[in-house]
């Protein structure tokens, strides 16, 4: 028996398939993000067009049909709520026709399970860094908490406000990441207070750069001061909570530069660090029935009528299993 | 020479100086931060929390003596005693501290870590310790973040007191609570865990 995961909080239509803890289907669809930026009309309608055809290349990649399916996780925020809508919809749908549990599932919980899982880490200390949220977590008994977050904006969204802003194409962190090389410092803001930190200075000065250093330099800059920023809290986060794992999950995870800081940071204090592979820090829909398959096993379900979305859900208002 | 503690961002150490002990605090160079941005970070915070300890010391509150300072590190005055964290403190204890805090905070002095891990009782009274996360600032919001600190960190009673205190020196003390009503309102801190 198998557990289905869809995922559509942002940009991506993702349908991942779980059968005791291993990834069977992991299929997506993504919507082209142009020079706007992402509006959440024509996401949504993106997402409308997909989702049967990437439902269907999911199961057809797990090599099974839909009876097979014994439960449906989807992903209840934090998100677009246009985009979030059409997971949820199709979701409901899948669960009423094929008569099996249905359980709302946090986006954020799905990254950091699905890089606990991926590295095979215990109790990891979470750095969770992706176009909305930017947050450090460690799982307390049933419950992520929050320990350092960003004031304003998530890394994620900087990194893509910048390649915008700098007319780099495609607008988004990895661009940013492939015009750094090379590059060499100029000043930039570093915000950091305690285990928090906030993004919108950096982005504010370096669009103040644009014409008068050369784009390479000023995304090797961001970058190295943002991602300084990031694993110094993350650093502190480290020590306070005497953590011996670390893992890196969420969009920006598949930033080779921000992993190699974080690994030369965990290696100085003898931590343990790991993460998933790239496909599953993008967005997608394996992380969301990773959870959902775990949730199912531990006796959360939901009442399909209680089923909702839910733009500005925070982790740690979700009850998980203990351990 | 012997290391006491190792933080996120400094090491702690004791050498003895003609006989008397000081406490040396060196920010170490950080390996996996180009240097650029490491040397200047380090430089700067070392220089600020100095300061920060010696303008704190001459607005009344009782802190740790600096001695010298290098460009990453500064000695400063062993002070003998328990953490604030470990200890039991009398109301007078934690009136002094909200009067302390008080008068850092009328100087344009926050301490930016303002918890019981970082005030320590000693038999002269409590001292204030690591600035390391200190500002210069007049913001009522880092003012309050102190206070906020301080209540997640100690007993409901021992905060009370320390409030008193720090009404009794304040002048802001009715926009500085205020604002501490209003950030506890705000989403991101009711569920937001405080661990030192």
């Amino acid at each position: 028996m198998a557990v289905l995961g869809i995922e559509s909080s942002a940009h991506t239509f993702g349908v991942g398939i779980v059968d005791n803890g291993r990834v069977i289907a992991n299929a997506k669809a993504m919507y082209k993000i142009g020079g706007k930026g992402m509006i959440p009309k024509e996401v949504a309608e993106t997402h409308l067009n997909n989702a049967a055809g990437v439902i269907q290349e999911a199961l057809q990649e797990a090599g099974i049909s839909f009876k097979d399916i014994s439960g449906i996780g989807y992903t209840k925020g934090p998100g677009i709520g246009h985009c979030l809508h059409v997971g949820m919809l199709s979701a409901k749908t899948l669960a009423k026709k094929l008569n099996v549990p249905i359980v709302p599932v946090n986006h954020g919980i799905g990254h950091i399970e699905i890089a606990k899982k991926r590295a095979k880490l215990k109790d990891p200390l979470a750095l969770y860094v992706s176009g909305g949220n930017s947050q450090i977590l460690k799982k307390y008994g049933d419950r992520y908490k929050i320990l350092g977050e960003t004031f304003d904006i998530g890394i994620g969204n900087m990194l893509d406000s910048l390649a915008r802003s700098l007319e780099l194409y495609p607008a988004w962190g990895s661009t940013v990441e492939k015009t750094a090389e090379n590059g060499r410092y100029i000043d930039m803001p570093y915000t950091v207070k305690g285990m928090d930190f906030s993004f919108t200075g950096i982005l504010t000065h370096a669009s103040k750069m644009k014409g008068k250093h050369d784009n390479k330099d000023i995304c090797f800059s961001v970058q190295e001061t943002a991602y300084a920023m990031l694993t110094e809290a993350t650093e502190r986060a480290l020590l306070l909570t005497n953590s011996k794992e670390l893992c890196v999950c969420g969009g920006v995870a598949q930033s080779k530069r921000l992993k190699r800081m974080l690994n030369g940071m965990a290696e100085e204090h003898h931590i343990r660090f790991g993460y998933a592979e790239d496909p599953f820090n993008a967005d997608n829909g394996a992380m969301i029935a990773l959870v959902a398959e775990q949730m199912l096993a531990h006796g959360t379900k939901a009442k399909l009528q209680e089923c909702n979305i839910e733009q500005r859900y925070r982790i740690d208002e979700v009850k998980l299993w203990k351990g | 020479m012997e290391r006491l503690s190792e933080g996120a961002e400094a090491v702690m150490f004791e050498i003895r100086l003609s006989g008397k002990p000081l406490l040396v605090k060196a920010r170490n160079r950080k390996a996996w931060r180009i240097a650029r941005i490491d040397e200047e970070l380090r430089e700067r915070r070392t220089k600020r929390e100095a300061k920060l300890m010696v303008l704190a010391k001459k607005a009344g509150a009782a802190v740790p003596g600096v001695a010298a300072t290098g460009k990453y590190s500064i000695f400063m005055q062993k002070i003998e005693g328990k953490l604030l964290k470990d200890s039991k403190p009398t109301a007078k204890d934690m009136r002094t501290i909200g009067r302390f805090l008080g008068y850092m905070h009328a100087q344009g002095i926050t301490h930016g870590d303002f918890t019981s891990a970082n005030l320590m009782l000693t038999k002269d009274g409590p001292y204030i310790i690591d600035f390391g996360l200190g500002n210069f600032s007049n913001s009522e919001e880092e003012k309050a973040l102190d206070l906020l600190l301080l209540e997640r960190s100690i007993s409901k009673a021992a905060y009370a007191n320390a409030r008193k205190g720090y009404a009794s020196v304040s002048k802001e003390y009715l926009k500085v609570i205020s604002r501490l009503d209003e950030i506890k309102k705000r989403g991101r801190y009711q569920t937001r865990t405080l661990l030192s």
